[in-house]
């Protein structure tokens, strides 16, 4: 509707030497967005976690042994013009990429659960809902009535707390504001951090700490130009929205491994 | 006219000619498509007016400010209060699933009085006044016996209003017998009180320290105030300030720290030592505080020169010298180094000589209250309230001696020691205890050798519990008299732990409470009223709200408004500021192996408990939230893994998920193995937290309680409890 | 069966429909006439169950009362709206009983008096699945209340509630009529209308964009060298459909 609206990037960078992998992003992530739990969680294939921390380790013996924690929110892969891995797949355009926000969205009745999309994406963040949910007598009570609570059968993933924007838009709008401040949307995860590991916002607004820091490179596809910044899965060209940080070149190597983007030369 | 086959095929086809033109076919096919994308069943969280309601987090010792997102009169989010000296927006996962122990199964519906055996499960709802009038008819009948030192009184906190009311309870009903469950910050008050002559806590000044050196602590892993912990290490980050851990495993911390030594476990003082070997052999350390605001610093140091030299200390701790003699000149040489005790989370025991060794190598390099140091808190004294008065039975009652032995020779300046409570009950070895009240508490699950917690509570008559949710000790209580969760009272938390501010919090309603419970406080003015005079007396209150509000005079408005007050602390002149005997600072601490419980040949491994930001491993248990963080490394179905490196499963023939049997002098537990780089070969480490046996389906039966297996060890030098593991044997199942 | 048979059927149906081509036309017309009833007349009578609402509600009155919906229906600071009124709000005035009605009764004595919210049935509730921001379409495009819900403002009286016996809402979602014509804005609140509208008004911006010849050229020829990953001016949000990206309406 917005026709005249600048367009947005939202995006993430999240500091892998500065995440402590407590799961507080974890945990915010579930209570913010009326994700279901179950009574075993351990089969980790069938729960839902839209915040996922992944632990890493360097494989060396003891004492040489070093770990690090990786934050995987969904992507929210640009690919190539918007179309994404899992947009691209997908039968029932339950799933868009907004060219207004960069954001993929999920339409959980509009999703018939073909699970496509699970296949495509190359980063585990989508999510089958295999049963229906069940809260414990009583404790519906929390839910939150921005998040749409999902059924059986359909597909779930990280929104990037979209409804944190389109509530913080109603305020603007209803304060007669074109523009959504950076401090007015982000993520609960990045609120939660208390490491202060994950920096939320515009990617297209130079103003934004995530641009400042990123500095994304619109010439070679939009990645960092920092030394220490990568993406998941670089080489797929995927386009993800979600960058990096770390000092240690293990992590980077594992991550990313160097087989695309600046340092891809020479191999 | 007869229907024959035509006809009626032809009544058919006209039918579905007709239907197809009719809206019947299309709205139908919507309809139901609707139907099964909204199911009747998928739950539609009613909307409303947003609004948030500041108070302050009680579910761990460390005082974040939190503010509730609440949707009419739902509370639906807990997030962290922006601008909060200790969290400032940041929150813990325990903390943001706060919800879940609220609107959770775990709750205890109202008063319950057991109906069955004990810990079978049976109850019957009763009313409150019953309930009270219960209880204070067995107080008062033991008061009538001139026993009052027969009630015994646990309570978790140990701080604020309410303890102190809980205290004041037990003195003026005669008995002091009051306990709370053991913590390594026990060790660190008592070491603060041996050497500076204080009753204080330890507040590190970690902001403002270029280096910190940290003796096992988990600052990651939950130490002291968890999120400020975590925001700190952040900022060292950024200002590259280094951090070191020392640890036999690689902990969170030790991975995330600069630089990780791999102490060999339980010679970390040695290694505190050696680094002070260097510091005063090279003349590093801070002679104008230990030249004029020290004493003992002579013999300390002679101890330190002659059986701590770096050879010596890197046989013993299996650090090389030139890492010990290049660690202690970068420490020393720091312009704020800091050195952290307490393992773990800081509820892994250890000995005091050791928390002492630690807190000299801060002294030495000048690190006592100074900027980027290590301060001694005095308790913040809001509390007070006019002196009680006591009638001839309670002033006998205090006379008795304690059971637990603290206080008393050889343990003159213990506060409480909650283990040895449990085991001279369980051996019968004390006067008969007739009544036990728990309040905040949960020692059947988080004491060390809970099977002889269990043996003490079997032989304690009557057992009241005024837990909120259904945990193992009201589980196996007489009579459970639910207090309100913290989202529904008032509450203060003074001084969160090892903060480096003078803070009191104020914990306030943010919704009704959900269920027939009531705030302990007020249960206790009841219970006063109900011994009449002189117990009644000494609580005027109307309500413990009234209380709190007298108790914090002119901060109270303050605080409703804000959550918070902050007061300054200003470092004491040297003059003033420690309390011994001398009016100085006490050198003192050492290095004494000491052996494990069990014996090594039977039990040739060790068994540590390690904790983890994702497992609440104390009186607050896990929410299912924080239950589905736990990696399947940790945690499959209902097995639980212990962590063991390749190299020690190899020689026992274990492979990867194998079944194994754990035992150790205390018991026995069967578990799976998860072999990993980052555990120390000849270790067994295991979460502390799992192995609930009450809760909700979400948590219960759910692994091995580690505390079962592990058992308290005295330290000869303190009394307090020192084992920070045990001897024990894997095999396979 | 033998050829021979089915010989002798053809026969006799062939003479039968000689005879019976008239039967055979009337029970078509029989079994049409019959489901077109079922569709149009009967269909709806099922489909839908008229439920009342706990008391009546004369919108008018209170609008000659309070002067305009605002008062009752408003924006809150955060941008959000309130929508049906809370108790709360109504007591303002109704701590008593105002009036002689028996609604008024019923409303202070069986709400007002247990402080007990009413439990109103919405005509336009949505699905769960629905954002909907009043304060875009009435602060930002300036749509007047009546273009969604039409006149309730100054009815009189409740209309009876028609619940979807299937879906359970609202038969004004989909609309009186059945066959889902509609006449006016507000006879129907499905997702096409939504979007029926949506994308006028896309089109309309790109008609304005067009009506310029700078930004025409630039729009057309010069924005595509410089972003060429960007999206074209003035179409949907949404890459895949080229309509407003899901997210807009949806949450």
């Amino acid at each position: 509707m917005e026709m005249n609206a600048r367009q947005h990037k939202f995006g993430m960078v999240i500091d892998l030497d500065k995440c402590t992998g407590c799961g507080a992003c974890m945990v915010a992530c579930m209570a913010e967005n009326n994700v279901p739990f179950k009574v075993d969680e351990t089969n980790k294939r069938d729960s839902i976690t839209w915040m996922r921390v992944y632990k890493l380790t360097n494989g060396k013996p003891y004492p040489e042994a070093d770990a690090c924690f990786l934050p995987r929110p969904c992507m929210h892969c640009e690919g190539h013009a918007g179309h994404s891995p899992c947009v691209s797949v997908c039968p029932a355009t339950a799933t868009d990429y907004s060219s207004e926000t960069g954001v993929v969205s999920q339409i959980y009745t509009r999703c018939f659960g073909c699970r496509y999309c699970m296949a495509a994406c190359p980063y585990h963040a989508r999510y089958f809902n295999w049963w229906d949910p069940v809260w414990p007598d009583g404790m519906e009570k929390y839910l939150s009535p921005n998040v749409s609570p999902r059924m059986r059968g359909v597909v779930e993933k990280c929104s990037f707390c979209y409804h944190r924007y389109q509530l913080a838009r109603e305020k603007a709008i209803y304060e007669e504001r074109d523009e959504v401040a950076e401090e007015e949307y982000q993520t609960a995860c990045t609120q939660a951090c208390p490491a202060g590991a994950i920096v939320f916002g515009d990617l297209n607004n130079p103003d934004h700490q995530v641009a400042r820091i990123v500095q994304p490179d619109a010439h070679h596809h939009f990645t960092g130009h920092s030394k220490i910044a990568f993406r998941l899965l670089e080489q797929l060209g995927t386009n993800p929205k979600v960058y990096y940080l770390t000092e240690r070149e293990w992590v980077r190597k594992m991550c990313d491994q160097y087989n695309f983007g600046p340092q891809a030369a020479g191999h | 006219m007869k229907l024959d086959r035509r006809s009626f095929l032809s009544f058919v086809i006209g039918g579905a000619a007709g239907t197809a033109l009719t809206p019947l076919p299309w709205k139908l096919t919507d309809d139901l498509s609707i139907w099964t994308q909204m199911w009747p069943w998928t739950p539609v969280p009613p909307d409303g007016a947003y609004s948030y309601v500041s108070t302050t987090c009680t579910l761990c010792p460390g005082g974040c400010g939190i503010q509730v997102r609440l949707v009419d009169k739902r509370a639906v989010k807990i997030e962290g209060t922006p601008g909060h000296p200790v969290n400032d927006g940041g929150i813990c996962p325990l903390g943001l699933s706060g919800l879940q122990l609220l609107y959770g199964p775990s709750r205890v519906d109202g008063p319950l009085k057991r109906t069955a055996g004990r810990g079978a499960g049976r109850w019957t709802p009763i009313s409150w006044d019953d309930a009270i009038g219960e209880v204070a008819q067995k107080l008062a009948a033991l008061r009538g016996d001139g026993r009052p030192q027969a009630v015994a009184a646990i309570s978790g906190s140990g701080r604020g209003t309410f303890s102190a009311l809980v205290e004041r309870f037990m003195t003026v009903y005669g008995s002091p017998n009051l306990m709370r469950p053991a913590s390594a910050a026990d060790a660190c008050e008592m070491a603060l009180y041996r050497m500076h002559g204080q009753q204080a806590m330890a507040g590190y000044d970690l902001e403002n320290a270029d280096f910190v050196l940290s003796f096992g602590s988990g600052i990651i892993d939950g130490w002291g105030s968890p999120v400020r912990m975590i925001r700190a290490r952040s900022l060292w980050k950024e200002r590259k300030v280094p951090l070191v851990q020392v640890e036999p495993c690689l902990s969170n911390t030790a991975a995330a720290a600069d630089r990780w030594l791999a102490v060999a476990p339980g010679t970390e003082a040695a290694l505190a030592l050696g680094l002070a070997h260097v510091i005063l052999s090279e003349g590093l350390y801070d002679y104008n505080f230990t030249a004029f605001y020290s004493a003992g610093f002579e013999p300390w140091r002679q101890m330190v020169l002659d059986g701590f030299a770096p050879d010596q200390v890197a046989q013993i701790t299996g650090i090389q010298k030139d890492v010990i003699v290049d660690l202690a000149r970068q420490f020393a040489k720091a312009r704020a180094g800091v050195a952290l005790w307490g393992r773990g989370r800081g509820t892994t025991p250890g000995s005091i000589d050791e928390a002492m060794a630690v807190h000299s190598l801060n002294a030495l390099v000048g690190a006592v209250n100074r900027q980027g140091g290590v301060w001694a808190l005095p308790e913040i004294d809001y509390i007070q309230w006019p002196e009680a008065e006591m009638d001839a039975t309670a002033a006998n009652g205090l006379q008795t001696a304690r059971l637990d032995g603290a206080g008393l020779e050889p343990h003159a300046d213990a506060r409480s020691l909650a283990h040895r409570f449990f085991t001279a009950v369980a051996e019968g070895k004390t006067d008969p205890v007739e009544a036990l009240l728990v309040f905040e508490a949960n020692p059947l699950y988080t004491q060390p050798d809970t099977a002889t917690v269990k043996k003490a509570l079997d032989k304690i008559p009557f057992i009241v519990s005024f837990s909120s949710l259904q945990d193992e000790t009201s589980a196996y209580a007489d009579l459970i008299l639910p207090n309100h969760l913290y989202l529904e009272r008032f509450e203060d938390v003074a001084g969160p732990a090892g903060l480096n501010q003078a803070l009191i919090g104020l914990t306030q309603p943010v919704v009704a409470p959900q269920r027939r419970t009531r705030h302990a406080g007020d249960v206790i003015l009841a219970l006063s009223q109900g011994l009449g005079t002189p117990v009644a007396d000494a609580f005027p209150w109307e309500s413990f709200e009234a209380c709190l509000e007298e108790t914090l005079g002119d901060d109270w408005d303050a605080l409703v408004a804000n959550g918070y007050v902050a007061r300054p602390v200003s470092l004491p002149h040297w003059s003033s500021a420690f309390g011994t005997a001398s009016g100085k600072f006490e050198f003192a601490g050492t290095y004494r192996p000491a052996p494990l419980e069990g014996d090594k040949g039977a039990f040739p491994l060790v068994l540590v408990p390690y904790d983890s930001m994702r497992i609440a491993g104390g009186t607050a248990a896990n929410t299912p939230f924080m239950t589905k963080t736990v990696g399947d490394e940790i945690l499959k179905g209902n097995d639980m893994f212990v962590q063991v490196n390749p190299q020690t499963a190899d020689s026992l023939g274990l492979r990867e998920g194998l079944y194994a049997e754990l035992s150790t002098p205390r018991g026995k537990a069967r578990v799976r193995i998860h072999l990993t780089q980052e555990v120390r070969p000849g270790l067994v480490a295991m979460p502390r937290g799992l192995g609930h046996t009450a809760f909700d389906p979400y948590l219960a039966h759910k692994g091995v309680n580690v505390n079962a297996l592990l058992g308290p060890v005295d330290d000869p030098a303190s009394g307090l409890d020192a084992a920070w593991g045990i001897q024990a044997k894997l095999a396979k199942a | 069966m033998s050829i021979k048979d089915d010989k002798a059927h053809a026969v006799s149906d062939a003479a039968a429909g000689k005879k019976g081509g008239g039967t055979i036309l009337l029970f078509f017309i029989l079994g049409f006439a019959a489901s077109m009833v079922l569709g149009w007349v009967v269909f709806p009578q099922l489909l839908y169950s008229t439920k009342s609402q706990p008391f009546d509600f004369n919108h008018a009155l209170h609008n000659e009362e309070v002067g305009d919906c605002e008062s009752c229906h408003f924006f809150r600071q955060d941008g959000t709206f309130s929508g049906v009124p809370s108790l709360a709000q109504c007591t303002d005035c109704h701590a008593d009983v105002l009036g002689e009605s028996q609604d008024e009764a019923v409303f202070v004595q069986q709400y007002v008096h247990p402080e007990r919210e009413v439990p109103w049935r919405v005509y336009s509730r949505q699905p769960d699945c629905v954002f909907f921001s009043h304060a875009a379409h009435v602060i930002k495009a300036k749509m007047d209340c009546a273009t969604c819900h039409g006149d309730i403002g100054t009815s009189t009286s409740l209309k009876p509630y028609q619940e979807n016996r299937i879906t359970g809402y609202s038969r004004d979602i989909w609309g009186q009529s059945i066959a889902g014509f509609k006449t006016h804005t507000y006879d129907r609140m499905k997702m096409d209308d939504c979007a029926q509208c949506h994308e006028q008004a896309v089109e309309a911006a790109r008609q304005a964009e067009m009506m310029d010849p700078v930004t025409r050229h630039f729009r057309q020829e010069i924005a595509p060298m410089i972003y060429p990953l960007d999206r074209q001016a003035a179409v949907g949000s949404s890459v895949q459909t080229q309509r407003d990206a899901c997210f807009v309406c949806h949450k």
